[in-house]
């Protein structure tokens, strides 16, 4: 797994690459929750690359978006591919991320 | 006709994740899955085995966990032997998934996921251990979607 956190003016975007599974959802978790707690209100995960997610990464996301519900921040997908897609679905994931099929409506709705 | 069977054989150290993957790899081609449900597969085993791995033993010894499969078209049955501690992953509550991100629970997840990608999930403790057997008819989409 490979991850990249770009800043576009006060917006933060992680870019996920590869799987997130057991063995490293902590390096998953620690640039996400870093980046929350260094003070983004506004932050995209591009999951564009990612290829396979299990229980051990959703609760790194479900952790991240509890942090940024309550500093009322906004967290954001983009890219999901179909496999990931319907783990976030079953899941019950869809009902509490906003999920964009791609960055720029992603970047388009948190400049609005 | 009688079920193609095939067993891996791992040790109770999260670092063997990536030879049950590659061995769900060979089994997908040598039975030609579809890659959804190699995906399920990797995500179901990779639940049950972490859960294994995490609180099924206190001792530092390395323990055995076996894993047959066992394949008769469309037919797929997987059965997770360990030798630790009493775990009935069927008797876990109910997941709540329509909770806002606030209120949900962060545990729970691995074996909700088990149960909705399986057909069933059947638990049995024989001679101290655990047997965690799990079913799924391949090449056909389970009913999960219709609880969403």
């Amino acid at each position: 797994m490979n991850i990249k956190v770009e800043t576009l003016n006060e917006i933060k975007i992680a870019s996920i690459d590869g799987r997130i599974d057991s063995t490293n959802s902590g390096e998953f978790e620690k640039p996400i929750i870093k980046t929350i707690d260094d003070g983004c209100l506004k932050m995209i995960v591009d999951c564009s690359g990612l290829n396979y997610i299990s229980s051990s990464g959703l609760r790194v996301f479900l952790a991240a978006q509890k942090k940024m519900k309550a500093l009322s921040g906004t967290l954001l997908l983009c890219g999901l591919q179909p496999a990931i897609k319907e783990v976030f679905d079953i899941a019950g994931f869809s009902l509490i991320f906003k999920v964009f099929p791609e960055r720029d409506s992603a970047l388009n709705s948190l400049s609005q | 006709m009688d079920p193609e069977t095939r067993v891996l054989q791992v040790d109770n150290n999260i670092d063997e994740l990536s030879r049950i993957a590659d061995f769900i790899e060979q089994l997908a081609g040598e039975w030609s899955f579809q890659p959804s449900l190699t995906f399920q597969l990797n995500l179901v085993l990779e639940e049950a085995f972490a859960n294994i791995v995490s609180y099924g033993y206190d001792d530092v010894e390395v323990h055995r966990v076996e894993i047959l499969f066992s394949y008769s078209n469309p037919e797929l049955s997987i059965t997770i032997c360990d030798d630790g501690h009493e775990y009935d992953p069927t008797q876990r509550a109910e997941l709540d998934i329509t909770l806002p991100a606030e209120e949900r629970p962060v545990g729970g997840l691995g074996i909700y996921l088990i149960r909705k990608f399986m057909d069933s999930v059947e638990y049995r403790r024989i001679d101290n251990k655990n047997y965690l057997i799990l079913s799924k008819k391949t090449g056909i989409e389970t009913a999960r979607n219709e609880t969403l």
